[in-house]
């Protein structure tokens, strides 16, 4: 289980300053973070990642503290063990979609990684593009891709941060459902962050509505 | 005296890029990726000899690492050896006059790689300085290799603070910028055109090597 408590100030004088002021945990499964842009959402899942540092509170996943700022405890991000899927993939532009799941694997050898690689593509229907820089590459692929190589590194968690924002309508379809089967596959938390509600009823059953920097509303979805 | 200065030339411009390739990329990784006080400042005082006369840098060289320089003079104590009228002279003259073009070219390519994968790749398990070298630097590469070539220009070219170093002394620090000078003082015109000529295509060749690097940036 995680649970997040943080508090965050953000902004500066001339402009309005924006209160990040967040509580709530994360069971099993498909957890949703929804509300509108600059609600608070991403930034949120910055923090757990460990890449964006809270001005108070504490972050715990599963009995490990990451982040406590009364104990003065920030576990870096390459020690969190979160598997991150960025809105616009972030996929190495240098690397092939191989050599991008392969990145992270903590597997000994190279022959090890690239055979743990190949499943990985196989697994999420993208073999084909195995030798390909991520330019070659469709929106569904690179996010397929995306998702293969946040799982590759073996995480305890996978953060998801409008994943399918740049995809069109017919592959978002698709790709709801890989995510879906994905995470009943991995058996570890997905934490997905959405604006659009449609996405938000199909991914998930928890869905924890954001808006200004609070939490403003927890609700379970029946399937 | 040809085929003598080109050696010298090759000699001291191949050491002074390898070492500015190195201390260069160090700086401009520090001065992008690190905030302490003072870092404009530091990057405003490695920019000097990119603006100051060549011939005031040499001095400064003199008053530091000079036989009785600040620091050369416990070089000299320590080792009997100096640096003035040395080739390594005319490589630390060169070194020092190349260095900011390998800093502001580098680190201008380090900050345009989009962090978005550098974090990408510190969530993946990788360190700070493996995301480096594995991340950053091939999508800086074309700028970085832009800033090379700049700087190799710049020591091929290095006259004034070379000359105020290391003297110019045939076969040992007379570079082919030093040689095209004598030769003209000394009336041989041929020399001095052949030299020139060379330098000239070398220049040529760096500037357009720089432009096509430069041109077909894909760091976004």
């Amino acid at each position: 289980m995680l649970s997040v408590v943080i508090k965050k100030r953000l902004g500066d004088e001339r402009r309005e300053a924006f209160n990040l002021d967040v509580s709530f945990t994360v069971g099993d499964g498909t957890t949703i973070l929804f509300g509108h842009s600059g609600s608070g959402k991403t930034t949120t899942l910055r923090a757990i990642a460990g890449v964006f540092t809270p001005d108070a509170g504490r972050i715990v996943f599963g009995g490990e503290v990451y982040f406590d700022a009364e104990a003065r405890i920030n576990i870096p991000v390459q020690r969190r063990r979160v598997g991150f899927v960025f809105q616009d993939y972030a996929l190495f532009p240098h690397l092939t979609a191989e050599q991008n799941i392969a990145y992270g694997m903590k597997a000994e050898g190279k022959r090890e990684k690239r055979e743990r690689a190949l499943e990985m593509l196989a697994l999420f229907g993208i073999e084909h593009t195995r030798r390909r820089l991520p330019v070659e590459m469709s929106g569904g692929e690179q996010q397929r891709a995306a998702l293969a190589r946040a799982l590759a590194s073996d995480p305890s968690i996978v953060l998801l941060d409008e994943p399918l924002s740049a995809v069109d309508s017919s592959t978002r379809e698709r790709l709801l459902e890989e995510i879906k089967s994905a995470q009943r596959r991995s058996e570890i938390p997905f934490l997905y962050v959405t604006h659009n509600r449609a996405e938000a009823e199909r991914i998930g059953r928890r869905i924890i509505i954001f808006s200004e920097g609070r939490v403003v509303e927890e609700k379970e979805l029946n399937d | 005296m040809i085929w003598e200065a080109f050696k010298l030339s090759l000699l001291v411009v191949g050491v002074a890029t390898i070492i500015v390739a190195a201390l260069g990329l160090s700086a401009a990784f520090i001065l992008a990726k690190r905030n302490f006080p003072g870092k404009e400042l530091l990057d405003a005082a490695l920019t000097l000899p990119l603006v100051l006369p060549p011939t005031v840098t040499g001095y400064y060289l003199i008053v530091l690492l000079g036989r009785r320089g600040l620091v050369g003079s416990y070089l000299y104590e320590l080792t009997g050896w100096t640096l003035t009228f040395t080739w390594q002279g005319a490589a630390v003259a060169a070194i020092v006059l190349a260095f900011p073009l390998m800093v502001k070219a580098s680190r201008a390519a380090i900050e345009s790689v989009n962090p978005q994968y550098e974090i990408a790749s510190y969530t993946l398990g990788k360190s700070e300085l493996e995301t480096f070298f594995r991340i950053t630097l091939p999508l800086a590469r074309r700028g970085i290799l832009a800033g090379l070539i700049l700087s190799f220009a710049r020591a091929l070219g290095e006259f004034g603070a070379t000359l105020m170093l290391a003297g110019n002394i045939p076969g040992r620090t007379q570079t082919m910028p030093l040689a095209i000078y004598e030769a003209v003082t000394a009336g041989e015109e041929r020399q001095a055109q052949a030299l020139a000529l060379l330098l000239t295509i070398v220049s040529i060749v760096a500037v357009y090597a720089t432009n096509k690097l430069s041109r077909s940036t894909i760091a976004g």
